[in-house]
Formats: C-alpha cells, structure tokens, sequence
C-alpha cells in the first residue's frame, strides 16, 4: 500500500476541517468538564451531608448516569426529549447537554468518595477545636479530597474527552466527525486515523498537562 | 489539689457509657479542681481515652451527669459547642491539618469560630508558637516537621483557643523515644503556668513531677485516685500493683 499523507495535509479544506473539529472537541470538552464538576459537587455536598430527598435523589441520579452508556444519553437529549418538549437547538448544544450530564455522574461519585473518606482523627480535631460544620466542610474537607482525589478527577477526565467522539454520531462536526468526513471523501482510511489517533494522544497528553499545572499552582502546594 | 483552688471545672456523676454490649465507663464519679493537673493511667481498654473524650463531646456518655466549667453536657450540639469552647484536646496522633501550615492550623480555629480577626489570630497563634518553640516552623506544612514538632504545634493550636481544661490522649505514644523529652517538656511548661490538665500516659516520669493526682482505671472504673507519691509507693488495688510492677519492671 502506498502512503499518500499530503491528500490531507496538501488540503487548506481538509486541515480546516480538522482544526475547527479539533476547537469544538476540546471547548465541548471542557465547557462539561466544567459544569459537570460544578454539579457534581452539589450532587456530592448533597449526599455527604444526606440532605432529605435530595440525597435520594442525587443518589439515583449518579447510578442512572454510571450505569448507562454515553450514546444512548447522547440520543435521548438530542432525539429523545425533543419530541417530548418540542425545543430545537443546535447539534452542540446537546452534546454540551448530554456531556455535562455525562460528566457530573463520574465526578460526583469520585467527589462523594472522597468526601467521605475523610480520616477520622481529622474530624476529631476539627470537632475538637469547635469549627463549625461549614468550616469542616470548606477548609478541611473539600481541599482534602481535591488534594486526594485529583489524580482520579483528572484522568477520569482524559477519559471523557476521549469518549466525545461519539458526539459526531448526532452530526456535531467534532474532531472524529471530521477524520470521518475526510475519510469518506479521499478513502485514505489509514492515513486519516492514523492522524486522528496521533491528535487525540495530543490532545489528551495537553489536557493533563494543564491540569497538572493548575493543581501544582495551587492545591499542589499545599502538599508536603 | 494545688494551694487556694476552690473552682470545680470537671464533675463527673455516675457516668456510664456503653459501646454497643461492652460498657466503657462504669459508675464514674471524678471531682477535678482549677489548676489541678491529673494523669489517667491503666491497662489497654480500661476506658482512660473513653473518658477524656466524654469531658468535650467526642463520645456520649449514655447516663449520669458531667458538667465542664460549669456546662452541663446534656447531649445537645450547643452545651457541646459551649463545653468544647472552654476544652483544648491533644492526640495521639497529633491530626494536624496536613493541607494546612503551622500558622494555619493554629489560626483556623480562632478565626472561623469568631474569636478574633484575622491579625489577633495571627499575633496569638505566634505567641504560642513560640511557646512551643518553633515559631521558624510557622510557614511550613505539618508534613514537612519531625513528629515532636508536630505535636508541639497541635498544643499550641489548642492553646490558641485559650482553653480553661486542656485534655492529652498518650501524646507521646506515637513518637520516636528521643521527641518525647520535647514534648514533655512542653507540657510541664505548661503545667507550671497552672493550666488544668487531664493527661492519658503511661510516661510515669512525668506523672510524678507534674500530677496532682494519679487516677487509675480498670475495665471501666477508677479504681485508684491519690497523688503520685502514694500511688506509686502503696496502690491500694491488686490491679494497680500488678500494673506497677509489669510497668516498672521492663
């Protein structure tokens, strides 16, 4: 077989199209990441204080999400639902939907374990020293399980961006909805995975190292 | 009982406290006065740490009466809150915050529970630091001190939220034997200033040069409670003496 690369690369139309997959991907990846974090954390706080209902509630929530796969949430907000309430939105919107959705499960379920193993000699002292139960909460306990938990949270995370490309499968123009687009116009199979393959390792190894950097500017410090 | 004391700040009545069938504290009755300094020594299980930790809420007793500094701990969260403001609590494992500095876990506590601002906090906690002697350690993260130090740095937190009764759960079971001295001396620094103290150890020495009085405890009971130097010298109990002379003879 012979290799012919520059059908893609030689293509202003083909790196254009990669490019603006590669953006969506990546600001779809981290616009969840980070609402799915920050409902998480209400999702966690919730069942670590077992507030009534809600803790019921959010409970199921995180089982229902961890127990269902990613491409069928996709299809029942982006197909599904629509039919039920009759909105129309674009195709991302869904994806940011179903991928917030998708996220904040994980997380939370990494969140609540972490809340919850919290040492109980930390509790004590805590208790000891009078501090009220947001203080506990907020100085002691969350920085604790970010500090702990960082290493799942992150890769946790590198693992979703790399299942996004399923969003392509409801017509986002993704970073895979490209490889398949090119695909399906030159037939270089090999070549254009092997490219997507080789920016997805890319892309995964950049994301960690961001996240590598923030938490060593800041919670990183706080490790002895 | 040291000279001119006359203000009770521990009364235990009859206290019982069970852990599910095994019963933890039997019928403890314990009178302690401002000032006085008390060791509570006894085998494993005899319920010392049981006890200590029912004088701030940590565990419930489960019948009789213990007031601390005229609170009555009845169960509910605010006598507990209005005991645990008057009682500082020093572990055995120190549990300083590891994500926190010297100087932060000192100051934590003064400042959230609206003790005083954030400068007064600061000026009290290197007061106190330097009390322990490691006011340089100030900036560092417990993780980074010898176990000593660190210990040191969990009484000066506890300082910091100027107790009137300062309780020490085997403070220095956990330390290499060359920091124990440091702690120690720590404590008897403290003890001569005339802090009331209640102390779980098995360091005798210590016992000796600083208690008041020596309470010895056994399946749940005081079994003895006299100053040090009829304690060690007649134990009135079987259970002491053998306990004295397994401690001694090693």
């Amino acid at each position: 077989m012979e290799l012919r690369f520059f059908e893609i690369y030689r293509s202003p139309e083909y790196l254009g199209i990669i490019f603006d997959g590669a953006l969506t991907s990546l600001g779809l990846t981290i616009a969840s990441g980070v609402l799915g974090f920050l409902l998480a954390f209400v999702l966690a706080a919730v069942r670590f204080w077992q507030v009534p209902l809600l803790n019921y509630i959010s409970a199921a929530y995180i089982d229902f999400i961890r127990n269902t796969p990613l491409i069928v949430q996709l299809f029942f907000i982006a197909f599904g639902l629509p039919l039920l309430f009759g909105y129309v939105w674009p195709f991302w919107c869904h994806a940011l939907l179903a991928l917030t959705i998708n996220f904040s499960g994980y997380f939370a379920e990494i969140l609540r374990s972490g809340f919850a193993s919290t040492q109980k000699g930390q509790l004590e002292a805590a208790a000891a020293l009078n501090l009220s139960n947001k203080t506990i909460f907020n100085s002691i306990i969350i920085p604790q399980t970010l500090i702990k938990m960082f290493p799942s949270l992150s890769s946790q995370f590198i693992f979703l961006f790399l299942t996004t490309g399923v969003i392509s499968e409801i017509g986002v123009e993704d970073l895979t909805h490209a490889g398949l687009y090119i695909d399906s116009r030159t037939f270089r199979s090999f070549e254009v995975f092997i490219t997507l393959t080789a920016l997805y390792v890319a892309f995964a190894l950049m994301l960690k190292g961001i996240l590598q950097f923030i938490f060593a500017k800041t919670l990183g410090r706080r490790v002895a | 009982m040291p000279k001119g004391a006359k203000n009770i700040i521990v009364k235990m009545e009859k206290v019982n406290k069970w852990f599910d069938d095994f019963q933890a504290l039997c019928d403890v009755d314990l009178t302690i006065f401002e000032g006085e300094r008390i060791v509570v020594c006894g085998p494993s299980g005899s319920g010392k740490s049981t006890l200590i930790r029912c004088l701030n809420g940590l565990e419930a007793h489960q019948s009789g009466d213990i007031s601390v500094h005229g609170t009555e701990l009845r169960g509910d969260a605010q006598s507990v809150r209005q005991v645990r403001d008057n009682v500082g609590m020093v572990f055995q494992q120190f549990n300083l915050f590891p994500h926190l500095t010297v100087l932060e876990n000192c100051t934590l506590a003064p400042i959230n529970n609206g003790k005083m601002d954030a400068q007064a906090a600061y000026d009290k906690a290197m007061t106190y630091l330097k009390r322990v002697q490691i006011p340089e350690q100030a900036d560092k993260l417990p993780g980074q001190l010898s176990g000593g130090q660190q210990q040191r740095v969990a009484i000066a937190r506890a300082l910091c939220m100027e107790p009137k009764l300062m309780l020490f759960d085997e403070p220095t079971s956990a330390l290499d034997p060359e920091m124990i001295k440091e702690v120690l001396d720590t404590m008897v620094s403290l003890a001569e200033d005339g802090m009331s103290m209640i102390c779980v150890t098995h360091e005798l020495n210590f016992a000796k040069r600083v208690a008041h009085r020596i309470i010895f405890m056994d399946k749940g009971r005081i079994v003895e409670d006299q100053p040090p130097a009829d304690f060690f010298k007649k134990p009135k109990s079987p259970r002491a003496k053998l306990f004295l002379e397994q401690i001694l003879s090693h």
